[in-house]
């Protein structure tokens, strides 16, 4: 079973510096029918002009993947962790006993477009920690690039994160076709990051996410002339 | 299990020459009452040469305000080692707390500090005044392992909070 989640029904908060996008309850935003998928509990689609961004806050017992898709995001936490990331980088930070940080736009100029993704660990109180990994475009384009998984891969750099939980990115130019095959009892989630696809024929747009239950086969597509992004979910 | 609040406050990043910045020391705070399963809220007061009217969205951390103190159950406040007497911005912060001071707003709330140095004892007093219930500082928070200290300190206040709420402390 496949169920669209359209971009336009998330939740919305313009808060002018922050312009968010939630697919599933976050802040003000809340709806009992959307409060997670599985493990998969945060997806914000969040643009933050420049020289903005969010303060000094709190996390505790989540795993918290950042995803720039244009612009940079400049991160700053309690465990002395400063960074500056950009487009194909993976951010992981798991919060366990806790950790304060910041995320601000360091650009004069230009706004950051990114995806903020939470998903709940499967245990509490780990040892906070902060991963980041850069990866060449190429690794993303026509195929599924690991993003974060629960162990390491032996074929390519990626976060490890307390929960099974596997989050790949991907890049299709139009007509480009990625089959899988869910192994039984998994679920998964595509979350459109820019550009159309197709997933099992069923159109998606930039925004948009699809919750999969009980699918033998997905068909991932790419349906934009200019390619399409998207971030795919095997959630257990 | 109800919330627990707490809001940090610190003034000025960064600190003498062989001390931990109070920035340091104030996150350390904030991730121990965090382990302590609180709330937190992490607040900056302005320095009296900068505008202190800062939004969120547009800095690392915003000045307290007034429904800080209301929202927070504890209040943990640090400032950097200086002369051993209270910062004229500590002296107006607490000033401005005078209000919900006289409605009795804050009576039963804690308040703590973090300071390597000798300004314990003036926010301390300027906390009680406010009506606020103080918890000692650890005395090794003038160690060179004062962030622990302070991670250590933010984590007592959280769970004395909870323990005085307890039916059996009551």
């Amino acid at each position: 079973m496949i169920t669209i989640r359209p971009a336009g029904d998330r939740g919305h908060a313009d808060h002018g510096w922050l312009n968010s996008w939630h697919t599933f309850s976050f802040a003000n935003y809340h709806d009992p029918a959307h409060m997670g998928f599985r493990a998969l509990r945060v997806i914000n689609d969040d643009r933050v002009a420049p020289g903005k961004g969010f303060g000094a806050h709190a996390h505790r017992d989540m795993e918290i993947v950042s995803y720039v898709l244009e612009g940079s995001l400049a991160h700053k936490d309690s465990m002395g962790e400063r960074h500056v990331i950009g487009p194909n980088t993976i951010q992981a930070m798991s919060a366990g006993t806790g950790i304060v940080h910041s995320e601000f736009n360091p650009s004069e100029s230009e706004p950051v477009h990114f995806l903020q993704i939470w998903i709940e660990p499967a245990m509490e109180d780990v040892e906070p920690s902060y991963q980041q990994i850069s990866f060449p475009p190429v690794e993303k384009h026509g195929r599924l690039r690991l993003l974060a998984g629960p162990h390491a891969s032996n074929t390519e750099a990626s976060a490890v994160i307390h929960q099974d939980a596997w989050v790949y990115a991907a890049e299709l130019r139009a007509g480009e076709i990625l089959s899988r095959h869910p192994a039984p009892g998994r679920y998964g989630w595509v979350q459109v990051a820019r550009g159309n696809m197709l997933l099992n024929g069923q159109k998606l747009s930039e925004g948009d996410g699809a919750a999969i239950s009980d699918e033998r086969e997905l068909s991932l597509a790419g349906d934009s002339p200019a390619g399409a992004e998207f971030l795919l979910f095997d959630l257990a | 299990m109800r919330d627990v609040n707490v809001v940090v406050i610190f003034q000025s990043k960064v600190g003498l020459t062989g001390f931990a910045s109070t920035e340091q020391l104030a996150l350390a705070a904030a991730v121990g009452a965090v382990q302590g399963r609180a709330n937190i809220r992490l607040r900056r007061l302005p320095d009296a040469a900068i505008s202190p009217a800062a939004n969120e969205g547009t800095t690392e951390y915003v000045a307290p305000r007034e429904s800080d103190a209301v929202w927070a159950d504890a209040i943990i406040v640090g400032m950097p080692a200086g002369p051993g007497s209270l910062s004229i911005g500590f002296e107006r912060y607490f000033h401005s707390l005078d209000a919900l001071r006289r409605q009795g707003k804050l009576e039963g709330k804690i308040g703590a500090s973090f300071t390597q140095g000798f300004e314990a004892e003036p926010l301390m007093a300027a906390m009680r005044h406010a009506g606020l219930t103080t918890l000692p500082e650890p005395p090794e928070t003038r160690d060179p392992a004062a962030p622990t200290a302070a991670r250590l300190q933010g984590r007592r206040v959280a769970e004395a909070v909870r323990a005085r709420r307890a039916p059996s402390n009551v």
